[in-house]
């Protein structure tokens, strides 16, 4: 369920409706979510400045001149306004273009580090400009409180509306090139970790290799065949009910479903995860600044009718939320969640793909992994999260194995990305069961999640007064501990036996009140 | 979630839109779920009837009089097409019209009997005018047959084309007229059992008391400060993420969730249920059929921006949907299934009911029972489903009383509801922990679900050819066996201790890893 910013070049503008809500009732949430740094970055500079002492009357002029520019292109482009705004680093990217850039081509993503790197230019100047200008408007003011010549004072008060005049037209101009460069910001990607093999997805490096694939000496049927056999599973209803590719669990499926939860969670917790349901539908605000797109064409999101609301694709949404506009304590890091929810998707476009039974469906269960932590630990964490996967899947004695994935492959908000795909005799391939995302600041820097790191005593300024230190983002991580269906197709069609019935992995017995295998039913 | 035909009176016929969905999408469905008996009595009577021989032209004119006035009417009514018509039993209704009047009244009902009634005769006439007029055409056209003076076939030429004509109109009106009395007549509620008594909640009869109220020697302490205390809710983030109702589960709050839904299954089905998970997106239609209202200003409904897709608001939906549209054997029955879904509701207009904490929240989980039987079993099995609610409820040390509910607290599907009120130390009440209703035929003519009574010997007809039994709709029944989000409210609240911990039920350990209490966290 990652995206790219789609519609984010610079040509196609009106397409850029799609990929922001326009829904008004998130509107009151903009100045909430205005990470405080970056208020302090854009708004903090109305101490009068020292602006040479030019002529008022060619100052005001130039003003206008430099005004009437980007206010014709604005008006042309039709900026939309940014709902909320990541702290997006300008500065950085101006300093690291090449690297940037590089990463961008890497990706294959469509954002337009050129025009960011224009719009940030004329964005600075502007801003010199307007600063310069609420300079002269001050020293006009203070030269008015003084005794003066009325012809003086008069020459003054016109000098002064002509410089409020500019201001406001400038000022103006200055937001919309704000928006129009935070939206094109925000279509850049993460970075990406060096060792991430560069290219397509045939690129991706076996990092791990685990059993290898089960011998069968009988036909093997696939899951689907198995779920008919045994009433395990009904599309065709579902399908009458609700649409295709949705389905009701029946019988042991379902005992078979809650017991995957149950140990999952159970496992994950017994390693430090604090275990948590989740709303299933959120903002769609949220939605985004965890990097996926609730609107547009192909999106994979539901949305409620009449509300900014969608379901979720992902607990990874509603986790990441949790500690929104918020800094965390130092000591509190990391912080692990473990999150059961349904997860609902469009599958939009994903026609022609793999879609045979429980493989690819509207609706599923999860158990999802999230940690919150500092920058210099998310590579660390990383690990953990792979190898509790890795450790989980074994327990249950499939074949797998594990992917750096390449960087043709990563979504926006991945860092580094690593897959777990298992063997599936019936369907006859290796299919992803999981995947381990490093996001690093990427979402913290959406959702504006931070902490403070601990004050050391270096940082004691010579008066004696203690130096807050600085904010930092937190590094975010999630991966899949359990996506059900996948792990339903994994074990229906590995431990098929000849005579029709289908053994339950060991760790799973005593979650589904000690069933050691699913029998045909006599009928 | 239960609901009346609010909008329904006969003066209000604009509002009525609200009520029926205008989803075009759906339209496809229409013949698709038209229940065949249905279709035998509406269409069937295309043979040529026996009409008594009068005058063509004063029939011509006749049937035009009759037709302006049903078509003037319709056209001021703006006649919403019904997506999908119920097997309404139109005949019964008019020969116990006394009764079904009173029923109407006792359950403060608005649907208008007066004018179904109306309509049926309209509709009556109208078909009888119509049978006529092809029973002239026919007649027409075989005189053509033989050998005619020109003059004479220029007659017949004319007097064949004003009836075709006066027909067409006609068969249009007849259309129009029959969508009207069907809309009409689908807010009739279904009837009563004789035993529940007539009057407002507070007739509501008692019908078993079990415990008494525990008696804590110390500060009682309602569930969200039990909750706060514990760290197992949190509502603040998920107000923050998705909106105010919304709740994250955390810690042992989680493992009790899954431990009530694992225990519960397990439970129910020992008593020979089929568990099922269910889709939680759902066509509206279906949950159009199930009788509740996806549209309209008080909807309890999600919808699904851009689709005809809604979110169920209790699995009674999809599970009543599985058989839609299908003759079960009878051999089959009672099939009886438990199924477990989340479920989502908006609880518009809940605003100053009782909504603190976890009471009444806008997504919870809950296991669901549902029963299709015979039609002669149905109060049996709501005796069942009853005692089972009972059963579960008291393994787990809870003190509640259920009620046989008054006639003016029936949702429009309910022949008889049982609700179960359990006592909330926290919240100083009984509150609603569950319910089990038959809904007799009331949801199966909707959903069309139908089943054919054995052949018995004497249904042999005297040719020796076998007579099929004319299909009966089957009962259902749903009853709630766990409501998660009531039940942790029940456990928290009833089984806290002074020290601030709360003991688990003992039912529960075994499905929660052994623990035996939840104590607070030292921090």
């Amino acid at each position: 369920m990652a995206l790219q910013c789609r519609f984010g070049g610079t040509t196609i503008q009106s397409l850029k409706m799609a990929t922001f809500p326009i829904s008004s009732s998130s509107s009151r949430f903009i100045f909430r979510t205005l990470p405080k740094t970056l208020n302090l970055a854009l708004f903090s500079r109305h101490t009068p400045p020292k602006a040479p002492p030019f002529s008022v009357l060619i100052r005001a002029l130039s003003a206008q001149a430099v005004a009437a520019a980007p206010a014709a292109e604005i008006s042309d482009k039709q900026v939309v306004k940014p709902q909320w705004k990541a702290a997006v680093d300008f500065k950085w990217i101006r300093d690291n273009k090449e690297a940037v850039a590089a990463n961008i081509k890497n990706r294959n993503s469509n954002a337009n580090l050129n025009l960011v790197l224009e719009l940030y230019d004329k964005m600075v100047n502007l801003q010199k400009e307007v600063e310069r200008l609420r300079g002269e408007r001050n020293n006009v003011a203070n030269k008015m409180k003084g005794k003066l010549e009325p012809s003086e004072r008069q020459k003054l008060v016109e000098e002064g509306k002509n410089l409020k005049e500019a201001l406001t037209t400038l000022e103006e101009d200055l937001l919309n090139l704000r928006d129009e460069l935070q939206l094109e910001a925000q279509c850049i990607p993460n970075m990406t970790h060096p060792d991430v093999p560069i290219g397509g997805e045939d690129s991706s490096k076996l990092r791990n290799m685990v059993g290898s694939p089960l011998s069968f000496d009988f036909p093997v049927k696939d899951h689907l065949q198995i779920g008919k056999e045994l009433d395990l599973f009904d599309f065709d209803a579902a399908a009458e009910v609700s649409g295709s590719k949705f389905y009701y669990l029946k019988n042991e499926a379902v005992m078979l479903e809650m017991a995957l939860v149950n140990w999952t969670l159970t496992e994950v917790r017994k390693k430090g995860f604090t275990p948590l349901t989740t709303p299933e539908i959120v903002r769609s605000s949220v939605v985004e600044k965890c990097g996926f797109q609730p609107r547009g064409e192909n999106t994979q999101v539901y949305s409620v009718e009449d509300s900014d609301q969608c379901l979720i694709g992902t607990a990874e949404i509603p986790v990441g939320g949790i500690h929104m506009d918020s800094i965390v304590s130092e000591s509190s890091l990391p912080i692990k969640y473990v999150a059961f929810s349904h997860c609902f998707r469009t599958e939009a476009g994903a026609a022609g793909t793999a879609t045979r039974g429980l493989y690819r469906v509207h609706q599923f269960s999860k158990v999802e992994m999230f940690i919150l932590c500092k920058p210099e630990e998310s590579d660390m964490y990383h690990e953990e999260l792979i190898k509790i996967e890795e450790d989980l899947f074994s327990s249950l004695g499939l074949h797998f194995k594990t992917l750096d994935m390449a960087t043709g492959d990563l979504g926006a908000p991945a860092y580094r990305k690593f897959d777990v795909e298992a063997w599936m005799p019936g369907l006859e391939r290796y299919g992803e069961i999981s995947s381990a995302s490093n996001c690093t600041d990427y979402q913290s820097r959406r959702l504006g999640i931070r902490y403070r790191p601990s004050e050391t005593p270096s940082t004691t300024s010579k008066k004696g007064k203690t130096n807050q230190a600085a904010t930092k983002f937190v590094h975010t991580l999630n991966a899949t501990a359990c996506a059900v269906p996948r792990m339903l197709v994994c074990l229906l069609e590995n431990f098929q036996q000849e005579d029709g019935s289908v053994i339950i992995p060991e760790p799973l017995r005593p979650f589904m009140g000690g069933i050691e295998a699913i029998y045909p039913k006599s009928r």
